[in-house]
């Protein structure tokens, strides 16, 4: 029988949405194009070639090497492309994703990813076209919802503040806002003003945050209902404790 | 004018925290309605700062024009909100005011709010005041205020100018 990976435990609602954001099999819900994509990136202009910081491999010639052999270079790692990054806040009032998850997302299923997972943003380091590679599927699938979640490179405050009252994460720079209905972004992921203005989609509404958060909330699923997933957290907490006392063992 | 921080009597501090971030008009219909409130000596508004230029990263020096940065009219007062306001702190002359206090806030608020009895603003002056007003006099050791109602309002390093506003009473008008 094929092997069947077994991303997370429990039967609650935000059990599998975990699974799905693990196992990376999210609904589209939005189109981002790629010139858009790049714009609120703001690495480089849209349409532009990709600076590269050396040589693509095939030119270089690499030593022999039998990882090398057996690894195949990302798109972007090929090509020389610079290392750049993509920076998410997701807000802890029902946001479909978690920092945690989007990690777990983009580890299992991407190549050559750096995420640093923080309280309240999560950062990815890649080469510049796998990085954009990844953010458009974080950003066109059920991962993100811009309501509660924002694109944000720097001055990421907002994922533990109230909502505020047209429901949207409160954004100190004002890169993206409820404007008829949508979200939309005229500020790329920095604060800088870019050409154009991008349209993020709809944001969920409030029950539909709820029913595809990835957040244990005691006002929507409480962690404590799920009695598998307290049961695989306290064994991973008892064997952690028991494998630091004796790491013989 | 008053040199007591407040009234005679026994003044309550209330802190009102609504469950969401509060819009302009918001926030200026609420502080207009506690503002009608009989008794209110002083309120302290608080809540996410609002910057006028990006401070950090790549994009420092760009300007941010947040729509929420609106000039809003509270009494008979205009000035610019600098924050996205989160919550109001009101001092009352006694326990009386209370209820009025909180109806005034379920007319301006249509959702949920925490409204809590404590002690949120000063009322005596510390080193800081003292560093920055001195004495009264050789002889008077009292600050140097002419209206002790300030002390709390605003941090000792800032200016009234921007940070304070005096609303005149129905009386004065």
């Amino acid at each position: 029988m094929a092997y069947k990976p077994q991303y997370y435990p429990g039967n609650t609602s935000v059990a599998k949405n975990r699974r799905k954001h693990m196992s990376d099999d999210v609904e589209k819900v939005r189109d981002i194009s790629d010139e858009d994509l790049t714009a609120l990136l703001g690495h480089r202009a849209p349409g532009a070639d990709y600076p590269s910081t050396h040589p693509p491999l095939a030119e270089i010639g690499e030593p022999a090497c039998p990882v090398r052999e057996v690894v195949t270079p990302t798109p972007g790692a090929a090509a020389g492309d610079r290392i750049r990054y993509a920076q998410f806040a997701d807000s802890m009032y029902n946001a479909p994703a978690v920092p945690y998850f989007r990690s777990y997302h983009v580890a299992i299923n991407f190549r050559g990813v750096d995420p640093g997972t923080l309280s309240g943003r999560q950062v990815n380091e890649m080469r510049e076209r796998d990085m954009e590679e990844y953010a458009k599927r974080q950003c066109e699938t059920e991962i993100s919802d811009f309501g509660l979640a924002g694109l944000r490179g720097c001055t990421v405050h907002g994922h533990s503040l109230r909502l505020q009252e047209d429901g949207t994460m409160f954004d100190m720079l004002d890169r993206r806002r409820l404007e008829g209905g949508v979200i939309v972004s005229d500020k790329d992921q920095v604060g800088v003003p870019i050409d154009r203005k991008v349209n993020l989609g709809k944001p969920m509404s409030e029950a539909e945050a709820a029913k595809r958060t990835t957040i244990y909330r005691v006002d929507n699923v409480p962690f404590r209902s799920d009695k598998e997933v307290v049961e695989h957290v306290q064994k991973v907490w008892e064997l952690r404790t028991v494998y630091g006392f004796v790491p013989k063992a | 004018m008053v040199r007591a921080a407040s009234i005679p009597g026994k003044p309550i501090q209330m802190k009102v925290f609504p469950s969401r971030l509060l819009q302009p008009h918001t926030a200026e219909k609420l502080l207009n309605e506690i503002d009608q409130v009989k008794g209110v000596i002083r309120m302290l508004v608080g809540g996410k700062n609002l910057p006028r230029k990006v401070t950090c990263g790549p994009g420092t020096g760009s300007d941010v024009n947040h729509p929420n940065m609106e000039v809003i009219h509270v009494g008979d007062v205009a000035f610019e909100l600098h924050v996205m306001v989160g919550e109001v702190i009101v001092e009352v002359e006694d326990e009386c005011s209370r209820e009025e206090l909180r109806k005034a806030c379920e007319r301006a608020l249509p959702f949920p709010f925490e409204f809590k009895q404590g002690f949120f603003i000063k009322t005596k002056a510390t080193l800081v005041d003292y560093g920055k007003y001195g004495f009264k006099s050789k002889t008077d050791e009292s600050i140097n205020l002419e209206d002790e109602r300030m002390l709390g309002l605003m941090d000792p390093h800032a200016s009234a100018d921007s940070n304070l506003c005096i609303i005149s009473s129905g009386e004065e008008k």
